[in-house]
């Protein structure tokens, strides 16, 4: 072989490495692809099958809690002959509820009100009478979710606020307060330089960050509809975040997408940093518990603001403007009337979520051992803010949370009067929003 | 001749019935809901005119600064990417082509592979990769880096996934050019005394010119639609910086609940693709005019 061609050869070779390194088996997606699907299918066709009335119910669980809300429709099913609901698992199970429709659809807490004002969801006092649960058999942060133009338009489900995980190797006791968190840093740093107390993200749950700073700082951004940003109260909430990494120095700066927890999970070693507490969602409780077994605490979030709260996410069930048939919403209230016995709402905390049902509540409580992650929440949900209640308040709080909050992670000498710019900006995107209502 | 034609028609039926379905009638659609006012939950609220398409370019607007901010970022990436795509591939193609015979199927595959994978899948192996805390790259240089967290790395790893995904393509397309310009050419050239920089400059090129314009204006089209990898990677991030317009267009329409300025975008970006296409093609017919008017150049 000439030298030409060995030169070509060794080059292909080398190429082809980098070439290679990405293949592998991605079968496992495509796999649970197709379980969703078949079980979506195979519970349709079943249904299709029988003359029960069918109740379609859309939702967003397809990752673990998933099982448990089949559970629970299914022992709906099994317990009586008169109706079926037809369960459907979907990732964007909101965009298909728009175009398509669902007799019953879970929807955020957050974005309920906007649903409310485009009438896709109907009022719900009549089913509630019907199922026999009462509006008071809520806690109070959960019924001011449902609670809107004097109506009531869903069943609270539950509320996932922002959870403290920590190491026990690191951190003995739960961090209560601020000062808690500059103690346990100065110790940690004195004893390596690469583990911090904390890891704040630039992107993923922020929302929930800056959000809960602020309903601990009693602020309430909704104004006229919108959400106003540009108020010294809310640049003094999203600098204390600033202040926390480039003054007290308890994060790392100029972190990613969900570093909160990938910095939890990792070990510190001479390029990566180790966060001892995780301030993060309650869904992250297995792979935390997975890495840490017995050495893992979780706690309401540390009080850094002025009082106790805390922020998160809320799940409810709506029902469909567009069911009128009186059978079928007899049908939607026995179902409420099912899942709001104790006994089978239990299956929904046994997923890690912490329903907001009174009674279901002191259950657990009263289990701490059984339910961990439902107990060490069920404080926190009493005091926890969710969505503000304005027209696409996702989108309205979307440029907080996809700009600003990166500068403020990553730009240690930000001015004030470019935050100010910022929120400016960001108030007058909300009020355009709010408009398009 | 009538019976030819009218059966030469069922050859060509099932192209039309798929360009009606999937592309006319979409378009049509399109065109028709960018002068409404129209939302996924409130259907057609009514005629508007021009008004979502002036919103685009109306600075008051919100939707004004995301279309301007994705376009920039979007021409940005196209930039970036469109050379190295076209040129990685062209450098491939002809270390394949130079291979003996028994590897040439071998490599092929192995640059080929990387196009079969989803773009989950690869944006979940280059997340890995560039994670800014412990992440690979950064396990094995000198300073660690925060590649998706700070400009210009996160438009680098951006252009290294979309050149690593999509190379294979472009490759196969050179080598079969390649393949076409005629062996007894270089065997002259050989004899004259020209070596592979002078064969490469006369024969190679000018006889890939059409596989390379077809090639350049398909990775153009390709980079314009920009969305996978930002979405999955960098998720727009940092601050916005990689947002690009795709993305912008999914948001309008799916987080914004507004159809008629989503359509309006994407007929905006479509006209602008069509312009940087006709540019191309425009570029690439004078300088052959050019050449037709003075005669072959000289070796």
């Amino acid at each position: 072989m000439n030298k030409r061609r060995l030169f070509v050869l060794i080059l292909s070779v080398v190429l082809a490495v980098p070439a290679l390194a990405g293949c592998g088996n991605n079968k496992t997606t495509a796999d649970e692809n197709e379980t969703v699907k078949t079980e979506t299918s195979k519970t349709v066709s079943q249904a299709a099958e029988s003359d029960k009335i069918k109740i379609t119910f859309l939702n967003g669980f397809t990752g673990g809690d998933g099982e448990f809300m089949r559970k629970i429709t299914d022992g709906f099913n099994a317990s009586q002959s008169k109706y079926e609901v037809v369960e459907s698992q979907e990732k964007d199970h909101l965009t298909q509820f728009k175009a398509n429709g669902s007799d019953l659809v879970v929807i955020p807490g957050s974005s309920l009100y906007t649903y409310e004002e485009d009438g896709m969801v109907q009022e719900l006092s009549s089913v509630y009478k019907e199922a026999g649960v009462a509006i008071d058999d809520f806690i109070p942060a959960a019924q001011d979710i449902v609670n809107m133009n004097d109506g009531l338009y869903a069943f609270p489900l539950d509320i996932h606020p922002l959870t403290m995980f920590y190491n026990k190797e690191l951190v003995p006791e739960a961090p209560k307060t601020f000062e808690d968190l500059v103690d346990i840093n100065t110790k940690l740093q004195a004893e390596n330089t690469d583990i911090y107390v904390m890891a704040i993200p630039g992107s993923g749950l922020v929302e929930y960050y800056y959000m809960g700073l602020a309903a601990q700082n009693g602020i309430d951004i909704v104004n006229d509809g919108y959400c106003n940003f540009a108020t010294d109260e809310f640049a003094d909430t999203l600098m204390k975040w600033h202040d926390m990494i480039f003054v007290d120095k308890l994060s790392p700066a100029n972190l990613g997408l969900d570093a909160e927890f990938t910095s939890f999970a990792k070990t510190a070693d001479d390029i990566t940093t180790q966060a001892a507490i995780a301030l993060t969602g309650p869904w992250y409780y297995s792979a935390a518990k997975e890495i840490y077994g017995d050495n893992l605490g979780i706690a309401s979030i540390p009080t850094i603001g002025e009082e106790n709260a805390t922020y998160g996410g809320s799940h409810t069930i709506a029902v469909s403007s567009q069911v009128t048939d009186e059978e079928k919403l007899a049908g939607i209230a026995a179902f409420f009337n099912y899942l709001y016995d104790p006994e089978n709402l239990l299956n929904w905390a046994d997923s890690g979520q912490t329903p907001v049902h009174q009674e279901t509540l002191e259950i657990i409580k009263a289990n701490p051992e059984k339910y961990p992650l439902p107990a060490a929440n069920a404080e926190a949900v009493e005091t926890a803010k969710t969505g503000p209640k304005v027209y696409n308040s996702n989108e309205q709080l979307s440029y907080i949370s996809n700009n600003t909050f990166g500068r403020i992670v990553s730009e240690e000498n930000l001015a004030r009067e470019e935050l100010m710019t910022e929120l400016e900006k960001a108030t007058e995107i909300a009020r355009q929003i709010a408009q398009e209502q | 001749m009538k019976k030819e034609k009218r059966f030469s028609i069922l050859f060509f039926m099932p192209f039309m019935v798929c360009f009606i379905l999937f592309w006319l009638i979409p378009f049509v659609y399109g065109c028709y809901m960018s002068v409404n006012k129209v939302s996924l939950t409130k259907g057609n609220v009514g005629f508007v005119g021009l008004s979502n398409y002036l919103a685009l370019f109306n600075e008051a607007s919100m939707y004004a600064s995301e279309f301007i901010e994705a376009l920039k970022n979007t021409v940005l990436f196209v930039i970036i990417s469109v050379p190295l795509l076209v040129i990685t591939a062209f450098i491939l193609a002809l270390i394949i082509d130079n291979l003996p015979d028994k590897l040439k199927g071998f490599f092929r595959t192995i640059y080929f592979m990387s196009y079969a994978v989803s773009v989950t899948a690869v944006s979940a192996i280059f997340l890995w990769l560039f994670n800014g805390n412990g992440g690979f790259i950064n396990n094995i240089i000198a300073k660690p880096i925060s590649w998706l967290e700070s400009q210009p790395y996160a438009w680098i790893v951006l252009a290294i996934v979309t050149l690593w995904w999509t190379v294979g393509y472009n490759m196969i397309l050179f080598i079969n050019g390649l393949n076409s310009i005629d062996g007894a050419l270089y065997e002259a050239a050989s004899v004259d005394g020209a070596n592979f920089l002078t064969r490469l400059r006369y024969i190679t090129l000018p006889g890939l010119k059409n596989v390379m314009t077809y090639v350049t204006l398909m990775s153009i089209i390709s980079s314009f639609n920009l969305y996978g990898q930002s979405s999955l990677i960098t998720k727009g991030g940092p601050s916005q910086s990689t947002r690009s317009l795709i993305m912008v267009i999914y948001d309008t329409i799916l987080q914004k609940n507004n159809l008629g300025v989503g359509s309006a975008m994407s007929i905006v970006m479509g006209i602008i693709v069509m312009a940087f296409a006709l540019c191309q093609q425009y570029l690439a017919k004078e300088k052959k005019d050019l050449m037709e008017v003075n005669g072959s150049e000289k070796p």
